[in-house]
């Protein structure tokens, strides 16, 4: 009889364990996951003071735009949980879609080799974020799925494992970020 | 997007192959062995004292075979990316010489959180790709140059998806064991065979009685049956491995119409001759491989695939893609025009097996 319980017990607890395992695997997989996605980030804003440069040499009267986009960099840079980065990217989104369609005005600017190199390689960091936001994405979904499981659910947030949230993106720059900025000519 | 029924098992068999084809390779280089000394032997006393001659020495003779295949192994171990890049012709090429490449598979990775393989060019017309690598974290991806610049972005993303799954799925590293085990039978067989005939040529057969011609025979046997064994493995690598990667292409992608044209345009345009046998078996399509014997076959044939591809994914098939120069040419690419043209056999259009 004493066997019995003490095999359920172990059963009881090595499961337990297995599940604890699984929930601290999948909690890094989303911290794994949202590194990756600043180190996109941290991409796109460390070109934008250069943009800023090459920008300021030919439409000197736009300093207005170049400090709301200085800003809008400044606070996605000190964004840090996914909901402000969200925000915060969302907003650069759209100041740099204002950059450069005021490059139209200023057929040097658009001519410049500089600026052009700069704007093929944000739409393509754009790319990658857009990459590495769907990984993020979908490791927290399945971590926000688990905790929610039975028995998970008894014990995961007395453990400390709350859901996390989504890096989303508000849904008009959504379109910006998924497909790489276009400049009409 | 369908969870690729059998994967797993795929995984776990492509595993299980790695581990058997390892741990067979002792057994195998002992018959080797064994018969290699067996044809040294022929002393004129008889098959029996040939035979037990030959196992006499085969103590002292099959460490020497160990080491010999050890240090074989540990350089293909070490050096096999090197080799297989140098008989395939393949450039190791980085971000800045192939930016479009290199952001296809890059964006793949990040959206999987995978790292990212090596990538490498071939510069060849010709329309192909494979993997290579012995881990399943990270590998080799190479494409020819034909195959870059006559797919679009979304066809070639689809097919670095499909050697990406071969990596991940472990057939890239079977393929790399199934060759280099395979090379060093065939090495060795040849090596005796060619000795053999040299030998013969100088009249070195007259000295030998019976039991040394018996003797001879059997060794050749054995040998025989490794190099059959040599050219047999590259079959190790199961022709579901394709019908899986493309199935995982489309996983990755979820765009199935994008992996059947790409399939569509390898199609037929896809025989690299100068690549090893072995290596053969792992490229993305290979015409011979896929006709004739069933039994044979290294590849399912395109057809079949894009049929996979249109009844489990849902995917549209645009029909074979008989005529794709890069420049556009309009009139030629209206429909109607198709049908008369393959029907005189002009000279463009080239099935799998004319190739």
């Amino acid at each position: 009889m004493e066997w019995i319980i003490l095999i359920l017990v172990v059963l009881v607890v090595g499961w337990l364990m297995i599940i604890y395992n699984r929930l601290v695997a999948l909690r890094q997989t989303c911290g794994q996951a949202w590194s990756d996605v600043e180190v996109q980030l941290k991409q796109r804003h460390d070109l934008i003071p250069n943009l800023v440069e090459t920008v300021k040499g030919y439409a000197s009267h736009e300093k207005e735009t170049l400090e709301r986009v200085i800003a809008a960099r400044n606070a996605a840079v000190s964004a840090h949980s996914p909901e402000e980065a969200g925000r915060a990217e969302g907003a650069l989104t759209g100041m740099l879609r204002q950059v450069f369609a005021l490059s139209e005005s200023y057929p040097d600017l658009k001519a410049n080799q500089n600026f052009l190199r700069l704007q093929a390689e944000l739409s393509d960091i754009e790319n990658k974020i857009a990459a590495a936001r769907r990984f993020f994405n979908s490791a927290v979904a399945e971590f926000n799925a688990a905790i929610q499981q039975i028995p998970a659910v008894f014990f995961a947030a007395s453990l400390g494992f709350t859901p996390r949230a989504f890096f989303e993106l508000p849904e008009d720059q959504r379109a910006a970020v998924q497909s790489a900025p276009q400049v009409k000519f | 997007m369908l969870p690729t029924l059998g994967l797993r098992t795929h995984i776990w068999n492509n595993f299980l192959k790695s581990g058997l084809l390892l741990a067979g390779f002792p057994v195998l280089l002992l018959a080797v062995t064994f018969a290699v000394l067996l044809l040294f032997q022929g002393s004129g006393k008889g098959l029996g004292a040939d035979m037990a001659a030959a196992a006499e020495a085969l103590p002292v003779a099959f460490p020497v075979a160990l080491l010999v295949s050890a240090a074989w192994f540990g350089i293909a171990w070490l050096g096999y990316q090197p080799i297989i890049n140098a008989v395939t012709g393949a450039r190791p090429v980085t971000r800045e010489e192939e930016p479009r490449l290199w952001n296809l598979l890059e964006n793949l990775c990040i959206s999987r959180g995978l790292r990212m393989p090596r990538l490498a060019v071939i510069e060849t017309p010709e329309r192909n790709a494979f993997a290579s690598g012995l881990s399943r974290e990270t590998g080799q991806v190479t494409v020819t140059r034909g195959l870059m610049d006559a797919l679009t972005d979304q066809e070639l993303e689809a097919v670095l998806a499909h050697e990406l799954t071969h990596i991940r799925n472990g057939d890239a590293r079977l393929g790399v064991i199934a060759a280099v085990f395979a090379g060093i039978i065939s090495l060795v067989a040849e090596v005796v065979f060619r000795g053999l005939r040299g030998a013969r040529i100088s009249g070195g057969n007259s000295n030998r009685g019976r039991g040394g011609g018996a003797a001879v025979l059997i060794a050749l046997a054995i040998l025989a049956v490794a190099w059959l064994l040599a050219v047999v493995l590259r079959f190790a690598l199961s022709r579901n491995r394709e019908f899986l990667a493309d199935a995982g292409a489309v996983e990755l992608t979820a765009n199935p119409d994008a992996m059947i044209s790409a399939l569509r345009k390898v199609e037929g345009r896809s025989n690299m001759p100068a690549v090893p046998s072995q290596i053969q078996a792992m490229l993305l399509d290979w015409p011979q491989g896929a006709q004739g014997f069933n039994l044979w076959a290294t590849h399912p044939s395109i057809d079949s695939r894009v049929q996979a591809l249109v009844s489990v994914a849902g995917g549209r098939d645009p029909g074979p893609i008989l005529d794709t120069r890069p420049e556009p040419e309009p009139p030629a690419e209206a429909p109607h025009a198709q049908a008369p043209r393959r029907a005189t056999g002009s000279p463009w259009w080239r099935g799998p097996a004319a190739g």
